[in-house]
């Protein structure tokens, strides 16, 4: 099992895909995070039920800040769950990997591994990216950039947990569609898109709101306790948020799994 | 039934692993890849696994390997299924297909992710890249690789783990004239040393001159299997002279049996070349033409693979005109 994962580590640094997806993830979380940081306010921004910014405390700017790219950051650690799988079955390179590891079970299990680790790392250079663009811009405005330290620190490593949570939601969608553009194209697409726009739908009715609240983008704005995009939405607890974003990623990565021990590989 | 084994002993240092596969079958819905085959491969020998395209080899070898689950049979090495190897790659080495490479990975990183999974150190990945000769380029980009280079490098992965058996699907496709002499040359090191060698092959011709012992299929049915001596059967000469009658008479009473083909020409068991133009230097009849005859391989093994029953099945158009198609077994196939 050992070997199994540090051969899924070495394979996944030794594509040229880790630094792009890096740089990347770097520059979206420092983007989001200069942006917010020179928006916020104490007094909020236009009126928050007609999707304004609403009052916020220091500490909740902070936390907002930090986070802020964070929609773009779950996206990129869906994207390189995808072609962790979808790479092997497009280049046929499963055919080594279970000639290697003939338990293919043990091969997913490596693959689940060694991606909660790779979307830590990813999540590791999200913070720093956010960190230090949010705190130097949050500094120069005058602004107090770590009000509520503790809780700071407990929103970046709940970061590190959300960006490595959709690894394994994309790990699950790439094993789902062995065809890795359609899967990279349907899971970044009902991601970014499609579900967004359904939870907005979902708020509208009466009905919804419970619902939308299981959404992966809402359990994943609960997990960090962020601003939820409108005062009136319910909003899970942050470990219940969690817990939601661990079953989406059980859920698919577990059928996709037990599809791939049956498969024929050719 | 299987594979002679006799003239070349397996070494003393290596017990050496059979390949077996017993009622082998798979059918993809109702299309019949591979039907009830079996054979056995034997350590210390080189194999080779022949058949027209689409006759089931790479099907085969991957039910082997697990890729692929049999619907029938057993696929077994050493008596072990290859799921079931502690250490497979210190077991097999197997090169299915020279393009399952990741074109952005080098050629040298794609082993060392192989080895990482098996515990294999660097220095052996290097090793090897010298003996397949691809040691510079191997730090490239393997997208950029021709197909000589992917073959060696598929033939160093499969020699990671130094395994006692080999499995190689098509290793001699894109390799120029000089890299086929020197796999030869290498594949027989290999199984000098008792390692037991499977090689597939679409064509007889390519792997005539390097295999033992062969396997030949067709439309996912056994045809025919036996060394390759067995395959050329009993050596003959083929005489032309002007009386063909009378040389065959001569012949016969010199103790070599003839048969005469038309008036003029005449057909020899044996390969004594000399005693049949001794013998018909005594009876007084010229000699136009005399040679060893060849058995024609590459006819053989069309004659065996093209037969009715066995024509190949990806070629044809309807279900109505194939002969199979009679028997209600077969019929399944369609």
């Amino acid at each position: 099992m050992v070997a199994t994962i540090s051969s899924e580590f070495r394979k996944f640094f030794t594509t040229r895909l880790w630094w792009g997806m890096a740089i990347g993830t770097f520059v979206a979380a420092a983007a989001f995070a200069g942006l917010f940081g020179a928006l916020a306010s104490r007094t909020g921004l236009g009126d928050p039920a007609q999707g304004g910014i609403p009052p916020m405390s220091d500490h909740q700017i902070a936390v907002n800040v930090y986070s802020s790219g964070v929609s773009v950051g779950y996206l990129l650690t869906l994207a390189i769950g995808v072609l962790t799988i979808g790479s092997e079955y497009r280049h046929k390179t499963m055919t080594s990997t279970f000639l290697a590891t003939p338990r293919r079970v043990t091969v997913m299990w490596a693959k689940v591994i060694s991606l909660l680790g790779i979307g830590g790392l990813y999540g590791v250079v999200f913070i720093i990216g956010s960190v230090a663009v949010g705190a130097t811009v949050l500094s120069v405005r005058g602004m107090p950039a770590f009000a509520g330290a503790g809780s700071i620190v407990r929103t970046l490593v709940l970061i590190l947990l959300v960006l490595g949570l959709w690894a394994l939601i994309g790990l699950g969608a790439g094993i789902l569609i062995p065809n890795q553009v359609a899967a990279l194209l349907i899971a970044i697409g009902v991601a970014w898109i499609v579900e967004p726009i359904a939870g907005a739908l979902l708020s509208t009715q009466s009905w919804g709101a419970g619902v939308a609240q299981f959404l992966p983008s809402r359990a994943t704005t609960a997990v960090l306790q962020s601003y939820n995009g409108g005062g009136e939405a319910e909003q899970l607890s942050w470990w219940a948020g969690a817990l939601v974003l661990a079953a989406y990623a059980a859920l698919m990565a577990g059928i996709g799994s037990a599809l791939t021990v049956r498969r024929d590989i050719s | 039934m299987t594979i002679a084994e006799t003239d070349r002993p397996v070494a003393a240092s290596r017990e050496g692993r059979r390949i077996e596969i017993t009622g082998l079958t798979k059918r993809f819905g109702s299309f019949v890849a591979v039907d009830d085959l079996s054979f056995s491969v034997a350590p210390g020998r080189i194999t080779g696994f022949l058949g027209p395209n689409g006759a089931g080899k790479t099907t085969t070898l991957r039910m082997l390997l697990g890729l692929v689950q049999s619907t029938k049979g057993t696929a077994t090495i050493g008596g072990e299924r290859y799921a079931d190897l502690p250490r497979p790659l210190q077991t097999v080495g197997a090169a299915l297909e020279a393009t399952n490479f990741h074109p952005g990975r080098t050629g040298r990183d794609h082993l060392r992710v192989l080895a990482a999974s098996a515990g294999i150190g660097d220095a052996r990945v290097d090793e090897l890249l010298e003996l397949v000769g691809i040691p510079a380029v191997a730090r490239k980009r393997a997208g950029g690789y021709s197909m000589g280079m992917r073959q060696r490098l598929g033939l160093a992965a499969a020699l990671l783990g130094n395994p006692d058996v080999l499995i190689l699907d098509e290793p001699a496709n894109g390799l120029d004239p000089e890299g086929i002499r020197w796999l030869r040359g290498f594949l027989r090191h290999l199984s000098a040393e008792g390692k037991t060698i499977l090689v597939s092959s679409h064509m007889l011709q390519e792997v005539e001159q390097t295999v033992d012992d062969v396997v030949i299929i067709a439309n996912g049915r056994l045809v025919r299997q036996g060394s390759i001596a067995e395959l050329h059967g009993d050596p003959k000469a083929m005489v032309r002279t002007t009386d063909a009658d009378a040389l065959a008479r001569a012949l016969a009473a010199g103790g070599l049996s003839a048969r005469a083909l038309d008036g003029q020409r005449l057909e020899v068991v044996g390969d004594d070349l000399t005693r049949i133009g001794d013998l018909a230097l005594e009876a007084r009849l010229p000699i136009h033409e005399l040679r060893a005859d060849e058995t024609d391989l590459e006819a053989l093994f069309f004659a065996l693979t093209d037969s009715p029953e066995n024509r190949n099945r990806n070629l044809e158009g309807g279900a109505a005109d194939h002969p199979a198609a009679e028997t209600p077994e077969e019929g399944v196939m369609r």
